[in-house]
């Protein structure tokens, strides 16, 4: 069991997420970076789940932190494994090393000071953490209510009960994740898209400016969106009644299905990423579609930083999701 | 317009949509439920989930199991065999509003807006009484769910009481939650406190979302309305506000819905019987 002595700035509970309501508004939720939430639970000798949206499995819970100021003390042995971003996690005010398993006990405390590269670590406990199943998952959505501790952020107080590990915890500590699966957190990112739905209403040199310019993410992002500052982007001329039905703006389109990794871009300025947390319907056309390997990406952007956006067929993206998918697997961990 | 032939869209590597055209109207709307229905019923291999809207059918499919040229052409199959449906299963639920509420006003207020209630009065030449009974003297036909849970938007069925409202230049920082609203042709609700840019109706006491699923109607999900749902939206007064606010929060309210078939060639040709 784990006691939160500090929220920080945004720490949720998050499973692979809650598919199946899509219709109803209500977002899957999940963690922002799938692979990163994936290998700290197979490192715990938990559940992975996934893949996101379509898998069969929800996967074992753990902590997502964003940024910074997430303090915890541990009430009981167990094993916990920190990655995703390196927020300067420590274990008692050393370093804590990141994407393998350390045993900790009674009176341990883990704390997450700054971010040195990336947005958002995860800790995974063995076992995975115990708050109740909302419609089949355990995923935080704070704007919902609904899921993790009673529907909302970490804050001080709160106490983390773990189901019981899958194996003792002396079997379960020192485990790593393969040296060349480490994924590489820079300053840049690249992020693959698939274009569509509605890329035919935007000028084909608008096109091409989403695809070469140097796109810095806005400080106003989050898990429903990531916002991209650069060049305003514009739009084909629109039939009357299309003005009348869908609204006054360029980029107005009558409401349809906004995909997690859908890019809005409402009057041609701050593409949208719509994340996990997004909406699943809107009014504003959409350039492309990330893909779904690559929303962790987006996840780990923090504001300020450039992502180049990178155009790639349906047949390519699902050659990267069977890569991302295949890497969360067992064989990625080295055993002591 | 409708298009001629469907058009099969990518959304990125887990998603499609069957778009049957760009505009808002009935039928095509009618088309989207029809293929949703039939795309449940006949359980298509690797289907996760579908997102009907106002004119596109979302599918969410796992492509590790289903290629997108095999659902393709699978979903094509489907769309001839449901070309010809004219009937479909259809909840009426009514809902009470009050209309012109303090909170609305209280909100417009706060955003630098007038009445939005006024404002509408004056945009479509009525006087604002004549706003709350047109917009309640006809049945709303929902025609998307979602944006946040239990968000929906909803066309009325006679077109004779079709207002007509602008969104907001600047959207709203926040909205109190359980307000009806209009922007375009379209009425919406928001369940939750949100932001947003339409014209503020009127708020009622009535759950649309309820994540503890307390009263009986959210047997199924925490979210009441869905596409192909008819709304009736009944003017109240403050003090059946309050009372049935009340029911509401006691978990005894009981929701007036009606199981009902929907004719679609009832609302279409001869205008209107709504």
């Amino acid at each position: 069991m784990l006691e939160v002595l500090a929220g920080g700035l945004q720490a949720t509970i998050q499973d692979v997420g809650r598919p199946g309501y899509l219709a109803t508004g209500m977002p899957p939720s999940g963690p922002a970076d799938r692979f990163a939430l994936g290998i700290a639970n197979l490192l715990v000798g938990n559940d992975p789940g996934g893949p996101y949206l379509v898998g069969r499995r929800p996967g074992a819970a753990g902590v997502e932190v964003l940024l910074s100021g997430l303090r915890l003390r541990v009430l009981a042995e167990t094993v916990i494994a920190v990655t995703g971003a390196d927020l300067s996690p420590t274990l008692n005010g050393q370093p804590l090393p990141m994407w393998q398993s350390l045993r900790v006990g009674p009176g341990d405390e883990v704390a997450f000071a700054q971010a040195r590269s990336g947005a958002r670590a995860y800790l995974a406990v063995a076992g995975g953490i115990d708050v109740p199943l909302f419609a089949g998952s355990r995923a935080t959505n704070v704007r919902a209510f609904v899921g993790g501790v009673e529907g909302r952020v970490l804050k001080p107080g709160d106490m983390l009960r773990s189901f019981p590990p899958s194996r003792p915890p002396r079997d379960l500590e020192g485990r790593r994740l393969r040296p060349d699966l480490l994924p590489a957190f820079g300053a840049r990112w690249r992020v693959r898209v698939v274009l569509g739905p509605q890329d035919d209403l935007f000028l084909p040199e608008s096109i091409e400016q989403f695809l070469t310019h140097d796109w810095k993410l806005s400080p106003t992002s989050d898990r429903m969106g990531c916002r991209y500052i650069g060049p305003p982007l514009e739009f084909r001329p629109r039939p009357a009644y299309l003005v009348e039905q869908a609204g006054a703006d360029p980029s107005n389109i009558v409401d349809d299905t906004i995909p997690v990794g859908g890019i809005q871009v409402p009057g041609g300025v701050e593409p949208i990423v719509l994340h996990v947390d997004g909406p699943s319907l809107g009014g504003y056309a959409k350039i492309a579609t990330v893909i779904s390997a690559d929303l962790g990406q987006v996840g780990q952007t923090r504001p300020g930083q450039v992502t180049n956006f990178a155009a790639v067929s349906t047949d390519e993206a699902v050659e990267a999701l069977r890569a991302l998918e295949g890497a969360i697997a067992e064989a990625s961990i080295i055993t002591p | 317009m409708i298009y001629a032939k469907a058009r099969y869209r990518p959304l990125g590597d887990l998603y499609l949509t069957v778009e049957f055209g760009d505009e808002l109207s009935l039928p095509l709307n009618f088309r989207v439920i029809a293929l949703d229905s039939a795309v449940k019923a006949r359980r298509l291999p690797g289907v996760t989930e579908t997102i009907p809207t106002n004119r596109s059918l979302g599918i969410v499919y796992d492509p590790l199991t289903v290629s997108r040229q095999e659902l393709v052409a699978q979903l094509q199959a489907l769309e001839g065999d449901v070309q010809e449906i004219d009937a479909l299963p259809s909840r009426h639920v009514t809902l009470p509003i009050w209309y012109d509420d303090p909170w609305s006003r209280e909100c417009a207020a706060a955003h630098g807006a007038p009445n939005n209630v006024e404002f509408l009065a004056g945009i479509n030449a009525m006087t604002a009484a004549e706003v709350i009974r047109t917009h309640s003297g006809t049945d709303h036909w929902v025609s998307a769910v979602g944006f946040t849970p239990a968000c929906y938007q909803a066309m009325p069925l006679d077109p004779s009481k079709a207002l007509t409202a602008p969104k907001y230049q600047r959207p709203r920082r926040w909205t109190p939650e359980r307000i009806l609203c209009i922007a375009g042709q379209l009425t919406s609700f928001y369940p939750i406190a949100s932001p947003g840019g339409y014209q503020l109706l009127g708020r009622t006491p009535v759950e649309l979302y309820d994540p503890k699923q307390r009263n009986p109607a959210f047997a199924e999900g925490p979210v009441l309305p869905r596409v192909g749902d008819r709304h009736r939206y009944v003017p109240i007064d403050e003090a059946t506000y309050w009372e049935i606010r009340r029911e509401v929060e006691a978990g005894v309210y009981r929701y007036q819905i009606r199981e009902e078939t929907f004719r679609l060639r009832d609302y279409t040709g001869r205008g209107s019987h709504a």
